[in-house]
């Protein structure tokens, strides 16, 4: 589904700085892979780069077989908006706009018919529990509710990768466990692929796969056994392995 | 650091954020200097310049003035506009109310000092240029050389000065820091929809059809009467066209899903909508003021060229010379050579002509009428190169001028055809085609006759003089000089076309320079209120952008959406200016029932055009900007 090959990223400038180097990584149709690792190890770049936004120095990103970063500018922006979805930390939704019309919005500039816009919109509004507040105003919602507003407009389109940027970053944890469910579930049921960066070792937990990276290089992969509770226990024991602050509170198995 | 400190930091070490506020506000300054630095010129203190012209500077001056002070207060409140985070911020962290009004008091304090010193060094680089132009605009036989204008300089400075001073206080006072949550969300929180009604929408409509109606039913001086109530009644109904009847259409097309659920339509309506209510005023306010700009420049220039053209229309020669009904064959001859004198000591090479103009009674001996022989008509006619009439034995052909009728009524030809020309053996020849021609003016027609039919005629009841002088192109100077000796020498005898206009546009220049100086004041600073509208939302739309781009959007869809964007902002105010001024100006055409259709196209014109140029260069760099975000 998604395969990157000897990704590597150098950022110049009066010290060229290299942020990426030789990342070779490989999603399946319907895998939910996170990504985590410490602050400016290159999370943040190497989404960008699997989401397009930015470019590689070097290496070879393919999804479902295409190469991406060939296509021109607007072609890519038409590829942005059909075949990825994205979820930002600070939800990326406008406020002029009300929810339903945030939803539908990838749509419109498509050119859907309206019936169908409202009845997708409607569909994943109700699965994700946001039919309530579907006329209100951005400004007007909580966080927790603005993030499964964007996860409903990045579904919209039925994309066959969703890209998650720290999707709890700005939640609470009762709010966090909602929104990794929601992805759970249509991750599930869907069969989307998910690619998610996060800090959050709790949201972690939720998928098949957590891949660390640090200092722009692969550094280990675990994988999900049958409890969540272990695994996420394996996780904080990672993190304290690397050195990042998951040792605070030492660990007490059950 | 100081709380002085502080503010005066707050804005020297942020001059990107302050930089449009500022150069709005020195923009006014530079206008205001440059007009003083015009209206102290000490050409004028000489008697050269009336009274009248320095009380017009005098009131205009003040026009620029109060103006200042409402342009720079909407600047100054929609520059607050933008900095409404900041100050929640500051409030935040315990600044009281008073503090966060003596910070923009004292920013605004120090803006104005710096907008006021750097708008009369820039008004003194442009003064040679305006001075230039003042010069050629108007007619004054002294130059306008540079000077030091050391008192519009302490005029200027004075007036400012007090102007953001009285801005400082008032606006630290009604500065609204009510609820700091509002300021937080600053930015995201609408500021609504003005409310829509349906009946005030259809009132919008129906005021501004009654105004126009109005404006173009009256005639003559009934224009007058009809000014203030339809002003009053088209101004309402802008204002209501914009608050009102254009919120309800934006409504209309937002809840029609097929419309605004297509393509771009949701980002552009949604943002309108968003904005609506400092978009209706901003709207209002451009209408109003380009309106003025429109009409005052519009009606001084067709006022104008009302008074030359019909001059010049119905004066083909460069000279004539017609005696006073009682002068004697002498003094006629006397004046006749002393004419040629003068075009002689002037060195003009001029043709003269000279014909006796002859009235008859006419077959129903209730008026005169001038009959003239068709050699002589030819012989004028040579002389300025109309066409010469080819007329068979018992012709008559009617000639009028309908450039020399000013009023309506029945025309001069309609009379005369009825009519005939009476021999004196009693046959009468029927007229058989009018024409047009300018060789010989009498207001009320005359006819043109065979010479042999013209010998028939007999007496003429009264008979005079007409001399013609044409001069050959390219004399100008020496026709103006040969000009002024000749109306000083034979008083109104004598009448040079050339000399007349001269004499019309010196007293006219100054009202024009005024008028065109006020004009282009009030349509540029009608720009920069569009352009204040436009950069103040500039942040929001390039997050909104940044947003968008993240998901999905093409390079030709970002333009669309923004270029109807900024094409609505900027020409939905205009359009509705230049039909304000297009009626205004038919009204005006009404008045004085002379066809202004040219004046006012290129006035009109040539604000449309200006007003394209300048939305093609602020979208270029409007769209530079979005664009600089994104990627």
């Amino acid at each position: 589904m998604l395969k990157l090959s000897k990704v590597s990223k150098i950022y110049e400038g009066k010290v060229a700085y290299r942020a990426l180097t030789d990342i070779n990584f490989e999603i399946e149709k319907g895998e939910f892979v996170a990504i985590m690792g410490p602050s400016g190890s290159g999370k943040t770049t190497l989404l960008n780069i699997i989401s397009t936004n930015d470019q590689p120095t070097t290496g070879e990103v393919e999804i479902d077989g295409n190469n991406p970063h060939k296509l021109n500018k607007n072609a890519l922006a038409k590829f942005r908006r059909n075949e990825l979805g994205f979820i930002f930390q600070d939800f990326n939704l406008m406020h002029t706009l009300t929810v339903e019309e945030n939803i539908v919005l990838p749509l419109t500039l498509d050119g859907a018919r309206v019936k169908d816009m409202k009845e997708k919109a409607k569909r994943l509004a109700n699965s994700l529990g946001i039919e309530s507040i579907m006329k209100k105003r951005i400004y007007e919602i909580s966080g927790g509710q603005a993030q499964r507003v964007a996860i409903a407009r990045a579904m919209i389109h039925e994309p066959k990768l969703l890209l998650a940027d720290e999707p709890t970053g700005n939640l609470d944890s009762k709010a966090s466990k909602d929104v990794m469910g929601m992805l759970v579930s249509i991750n599930e049921k869907e069969r989307t692929s998910l690619l998610m960066v996060t800090h959050d070792p709790q949201a972690a937990s939720y998928s098949d796969r957590v891949v660390f990276i640090r200092d722009g290089k692969l550094h280990s992969e675990i994988h999900r056994g049958e409890s969540r509770q272990a695994f996420f226990q394996k996780i904080i024991d990672m993190l304290s392995l690397m050195g990042g602050d998951g040792n605070d509170f030492s660990s007490v198995r059950i | 650091m100081t709380f002085r400190q502080f503010a005066f930091n707050n804005v020297l070490r942020n001059k990107r954020m302050y930089i449009a506020y500022f150069l709005s506000s020195m923009f006014t300054v530079m206008v205001f200097f440059t007009f003083a630095i015009f209206a102290y010129h000490p050409a004028f203190s000489g008697g050269e310049v009336n009274d009248t012209a320095r009380f017009g500077m005098g009131v205009a001056g003040g026009i620029i003035y109060v103006f200042s002070f409402f342009f720079v207060l909407y600047s100054m409140s929609s520059f607050l506009q933008s900095r409404k985070k900041e100050f929640g911020l500051l409030m935040m962290l315990g600044a009281s109310n008073k503090q966060v009004r003596w910070m923009v008091f004292l920013e605004n304090i120090l803006i104005g000092f710096l907008a006021t010193v750097s708008g009369i060094l820039a008004g003194l680089v442009f003064a040679k240029a305006i001075l230039l132009i003042a010069e050629n605009v108007l007619i004054i036989s002294e130059s306008l050389y540079f000077y030091f204008p050391t008192m519009a300089i302490i005029v200027t400075f004075a007036s400012f000065m007090f102007l953001f001073f009285c801005i400082s206080v008032f606006v630290s006072i009604i500065l609204r820091t009510n609820k700091l949550v509002n300021l937080i969300k600053g930015d995201k929180q609408s500021k609504g929809e003005p409310k829509a009604s349906v009946i005030l929408s259809v009132l919008a409509a129906m005021l501004l059809l009654v105004g126009y109606g109005t404006a173009l039913y009256v005639k003559g001086v009934q224009v007058v009467f009809a000014l203030i109530p339809v002003v009053i009644v088209v101004t309402l109904g802008t204002y209501l066209l914009f608050t009102q009847l254009s919120v309800y259409v934006v409504r209309r097309l937002k809840s029609n899903k097929p419309i605004f659920w297509r393509k771009t339509n949701m980002l552009l309506f949604s943002d309108l909508s968003f904005r609506m209510k400092d978009n209706a005023r901003t709207f209002f306010m451009v209408a109003i003021i380009s309106t003025v700009a429109f009409s005052a420049i519009g009606s001084l220039y067709g006022f104008q060229s009302y008074l030359t053209k019909g001059i010049q229309e119905v004066n083909p020669y460069t000279f004539t010379y017609s005696p006073w009904g009682g002068d004697s064959e002498e003094v006629t001859k006397k004046d006749i050579s002393d004419f040629n004198a003068i075009l002689k000591e002037e060195n003009i090479d001029a043709e003269m002509e000279s014909m006796e103009l002859t009235y008859f009674e006419t077959p129903e001996k209730d008026r005169n009428v001038m009959i003239v022989r068709a050699s002589d008509y030819n012989r004028f006619a040579t002389l300025i190169g109309a066409t010469e009439l080819d007329l068979k034995e018992n012709e008559a052909i009617v000639v009028e001028q309908s450039g020399a009728i000013l009023m309506d009524g029945t025309k001069a030809s309609e009379v005369l055809m009825k009519s005939s020309v009476l021999l004196e053996n009693g046959q009468e020849i029927q007229p058989s085609r009018v024409i047009e021609s300018e060789v010989l003016l009498e207001i009320n027609g005359y006819y043109v006759v065979h010479d042999q039919v013209y010998d028939k005629l007999g007496t003429p009841v009264r008979s005079e003089i007409n001399v013609a002088w044409k001069a050959k192109e390219g004399q100008h100077d020496q026709v103006l000089q040969a000009g002024k000796k000749l109306s000083e020498q034979l008083e109104y005898k004598a009448f040079s076309v050339d000399y007349t206009l001269y004499e019309i546009n010196k007293a006219y220049g100054p009202i024009l320079f005024i008028g065109l100086f006020i004009g282009i004041v009030f349509f540029v600073s009608a720009g920069s209120f569009l352009y204040f509208r436009l950069f103040t939302d500039l942040e929001g739309e390039k997050r909104k952008f940044r947003s968008i781009a993240k998901i999905g959007l093409t390079q030709p869809e970002l333009k669309k959406v923004v270029n109807r964007q900024v094409a609505i902002l900027f020409f939905l105010p205009i359009v509705v200016a230049l039909i304000h001024g297009a009626v205004a100006l038919t009204a005006l055409s009404r008045l004085f029932d002379y066809n202004l259709t040219v004046e006012s196209s290129i006035v009109l014109g040539s604000f449309a055009f200006i007003q394209i140029i300048y939305f093609i260069v602020v979208r270029f760099f409007y769209v530079k900007q979005v664009n600089r975000s994104i990627m």
